[in-house]
């Protein structure tokens, strides 16, 4: 017996002024079933999302028709209320919550408007919602505001109130997006089974193929308005008709097969650290053995793997000079980093460059220009015409040089803004590059393309790079060795090549199965960070305890030890 | 999903007609007073130019008062001396307070929470108060710059505020962390949020220490005759308005006329209010 039908949509033509958004699209959607509608930002995905979720646009003329469920099917452009029972569920980096208030207050809310019951029963249904999707999340976490919060920790929560809402279509926009591997592993997994133990429809749409490949259900890629290409994900990644699926399956940085071995042993040393222990004030040092030694040569590319809160980026703080540590030396560029002065610090420090993940990193009311421009202006006081020349160069070669001079940056994509990082970084010509999430948030073209840059800026320019990230695809695109953190420690560290060859710890083998979900074993459906207790033993987990969701993005809080696990 | 650029909401653009017809009216007000003498059919302060306290006629049109002053040539004369006093009043509050915030929340930490604190209580006291109290020590004369001292703590105190969060910014941690100097960071504030604000703050100013000025005067601490302000007009109207009504309203509504263009021109923002 054929399930019910939940979404029907007929010849579906979307314009707007004079650009046509969806051009003659058809599908359904049965109840039980799930569908990831993939495409870029040009695709018309977003139209389609708005005529499905019953979204007022007022710039939108629509042709075609749709039908909710056992309704009528009715002209698109008329909007009504459906006969389902639609929730919507919003990706956590897009901050779809007021950050003032209680996300718990919140989400009781949505809940209550979507079940129309009353906030003590909708508490209730969050609750139990929360407690079978992400046990190890404790409800209690949710009396936190947004910004206090990981964002993963935020997705898991407004997943909870989405499914507790019983619906009978969930429409997903870009829920997962720019969320660790393992995040998404564990999130897309947990709405598999909701989905399954429920009912629902699901439609998920996606820019990228990660959640994809984790939710491996009927796929339809979009394209200029158009269906391209649509089937079962395992048939799709198998194999793609058309060049544009093609070519969006290659964009994306996957694990090779093979890894040809690359050794951290270019050059000279630049970075050597030597028996560092990072153990907040007041509590006890760590014991000899469990300091981190480790040298970074020039010109190598040394990846920090772990999830968020592992205590990657309080590393990277002690390195920098950023933070203080308790016992140690550092050594970078052969000075050592625990004589310097605060103003000698700095100085040292001009030759570093960031790109990051996090688009606050750059300051919103500079020109484009100027953005390039500073460090060869502060550092070398370089005569105009040099700098023009430099800054010439760097555009041209991150493809912003075509953008108006006085661009604002806050006016440019979350692409154009990583983009000028590297331009930045180009032009400040550094020993040592800080990469740190560099692909978050961003479409598989555009992820392509951030990688090629960065290639090309090691290869240019020649500098180290210290990248942080939770991906082992991104490890291995872009760096030559590994250390793989967990919880504060450090668990496993070697040529990536022979990590992913033989990885010995649990905690790589679970990174590297949420990177190719189709090579391992599906990762626990919960965050690792929080997993390590039963609920009822476990403690909020504050963001900041272990690792802050971006370098510099938050006050440095107290931070656990990082260690090398004995042996 | 990369998020697209910001696009300008209805009350953006609506805010940015405001501050169009607020620059638009005080540039006439400008024109208007910069050709006062040629306006005016009679120099300022001229006595028995038409018949006692006669109501707005075709020959008077904003009538006379009771020395039988013209009121239209005193009013454009007593607009004029008040702009006289605003400007420069005007720019020692941007001074000594918008531009004065901005640096001193880059000084070190003591030395900006000292500043921030002294300006603090300054900004808690009422500007015009305050403005008083410097006219008693120092002159009459010396109105402008009293105005413009009174007025300028809350503008230190916002200019302050909104440097310490730039100060504080994900992103300047980002330029520390790459060596990047207080001084390129103070540069950084200079360039884009006082000079990008300049116009905003420069107009708030002007409202606040007209609003300042002509009290003071309206009180006898401001202008002296012969050369009256709008608000030594007012106050010099005050026994008989309720018999001749012309003689302060039509001060009174160029007055408010002047502070609605120049809280046009800084887009409504509220500010250094009196």
């Amino acid at each position: 017996m054929r399930s019910r039908r939940l979404l029907d949509i007929k010849d579906l033509r979307v314009s707007r002024a004079s650009t046509i958004e969806l051009d003659g699209v058809s599908l359904t959607l049965d109840a039980g079933e799930a569908l990831v509608i993939l495409g870029d930002g040009s695709s018309g995905k977003d139209a389609l999302l708005r005529i499905i979720g019953n979204f007022s646009d007022r710039g939108q003329e629509a042709t075609g028709t749709i039908q909710f469920g056992d309704g009528e099917a009715r002209p698109a452009h008329k909007r009504g209320r459906s006969n389902l029972r639609t929730t919507y569920l919003a990706s956590a980096r897009v901050a779809p919550l007021n950050p003032h208030v209680s996300v718990v207050s919140q989400l009781t809310r949505v809940v209550a408007n979507g079940l129309g019951v009353p906030g003590s029963s909708a508490s209730e249904d969050l609750r139990l919602a929360l407690e079978r999707l992400a046990p190890a999340l404790p409800f209690a976490a949710l009396s936190k505001k947004s910004g206090e919060m990981r964002d993963d920790e935020l997705a898991w929560a407004m997943l909870a109130a989405a499914v507790a809402q019983t619906p009978d279509l969930l429409i997903a926009d870009h829920a997962f997006s720019g969320l660790t591997p393992t995040a998404v592993a564990a999130l897309a997994g947990a709405l598999a089974d909701a989905q399954k133990r429920q009912g629902f429809g699901l439609a998920y749409f996606a820019e990228a193929l990660q959640t994809a490949a984790h939710l491996r259900c009927r796929t339809i890629v979009l394209r200029q308005g158009k269906v391209i290409e649509e089937g079962d994900f395992e048939k799709l990644a198998g194999g793609q008709s058309h060049a544009y699926t093609k070519t969006l399956f290659k964009a994306l940085p996957r694990l090779s097969e093979v890894t040809a071995l690359r050794g951290n042993s270019r050059g000279e040393p630049l970075l050597q650290v030597q028996g560092l222990d990072l153990s907040p004030r007041g509590k006890k040092p760590s014991s000899a053995s469990d300091a981190i030694s480790f040298e970074l040569r020039r010109g190598a590319a040394l990846a920090l793997v772990g999830e968020e809160g592992s205590g990657r980026r309080a590393l990277v703080r002690a390195l920098l000079g950023l933070q203080r540590f308790a016992r140690g030396r550092v050594v970078l560029d052969q000075v050592d980093m625990g004589i310097l002065s605060a103003a000698m610090t700095s100085r040292l420090r001009r030759r570093i460059a960031f790109v990051t993940g996090s688009d606050a990193a750059l300051d919103p009311r500079m020109t484009l220009w100027d953005t390039v421009d500073e460090p060869l202006r502060a550092h070398l006081h370089l005569p105009r015409d040099m700098i023009a020349g430099y800054r010439e160069t760097a555009l041209k070669r991150v493809g912003l040089a075509s953008h108006a001079a006085g661009s604002v940056v806050a006016t440019l994509s979350g692409f154009d803004k990583r983009r000028l990082q590297v331009a930045r970084a180009i032009v400040s010509a550094p020993f040592l590059c800080v990469i740190d999430e560099p692909l978050r948030g961003l479409d598989a073209f555009a992820q392509s393309i951030m990688i090629e840059l960065l290639t090309e800026l090691r290869k240019q320019e020649g500098p180290a790079f210290l990248l942080i990230t939770a991906d082992m695809r991104v490890a291995q695109a872009l760096a030559d060795d590994a250390i793989i953190f967990k919880q504060g420690k450090l668990v496993e560290r070697g040529p990536l090549a022979e990590i992913m060859r033989a990885p010995k710890d649990d905690e790589t083998k679970k990174l590297l199965a949420a990177a190719a979900p189709s090579r391992g074993p599906e990762p626990p459906a919960a965050p690792a960070t929080i997993a390590a207790k039963p609920a009822s033993q476990q403690a909020p987990v504050s963001p900041d305890e272990l690792d802050p969701p971006i370098l510099l993005d938050e006050p440095i809080a107290d931070e656990s030890a990082v260690t090398e696990s004995p042996g | 999903m990369n998020p697209a650029p910001p696009a300008a909401t209805g009350a953006q653009s609506l805010r940015t007609s405001l501050r169009i017809l607020g620059w638009t009216g005080l540039g006439l007000i400008a024109v208007a007073v910069s050709l006062s003498d040629f306006l005016a059919s009679a120099p300022p302060d001229a006595a028995a130019i038409g018949p006692l306290m006669l109501p707005p006629t075709e020959a008077f049109k904003f009538g006379t008062d009771i020395l039988g002053r013209d009121m239209l040539s005193e009013t454009l004369h007593g607009l004029s001396v008040t702009l006289r006093l605003a400007v420069p009043a005007a720019l020692i509050a941007l001074l000594f307070g918008t531009l004065f915030g901005s640096v001193a929340a880059r000084t070190p930490v003591m030395v900006s929470l000292s500043l921030r604190w002294l300006l603090g209580i300054l900004a808690a006291l009422p500007a015009l108060l305050l403005a008083i109290l410097l006219i008693g020590l120092t002159a009459r004369g010396w109105a402008s710059l009293a105005a413009g001292l009174s007025a300028a703590p809350l503008g230190f105190v916002r200019s302050f505020d909104r440097a310490s969060l730039q100060a504080h910014a994900v992103h300047t941690e980002y330029a520390r962390a790459t060596g990047i100097s207080s001084a390129t960071l103070l540069r950084r504030d200079l360039v884009y949020e006082f000079s990008g604000t300049l116009s905003t703050s420069a107009a708030r100013a002007l409202a606040a220490v007209t609003i300042i000025l002509s009290t003071t005067s309206f009180l006898g601490f401001g202008a002296e005759p012969p050369h009256r302000d709008l608000g030594l007009m007012i106050a010099a109207a005050k026994t008989y308005y309720l018999h001749a009504w012309w003689t302060a309203a039509f001060p009174a509504l160029t007055l408010m006329i002047l502070i609605l263009f120049a809280r046009l021109a800084a887009g409504l923002d509220e500010g250094e209010r009196p």
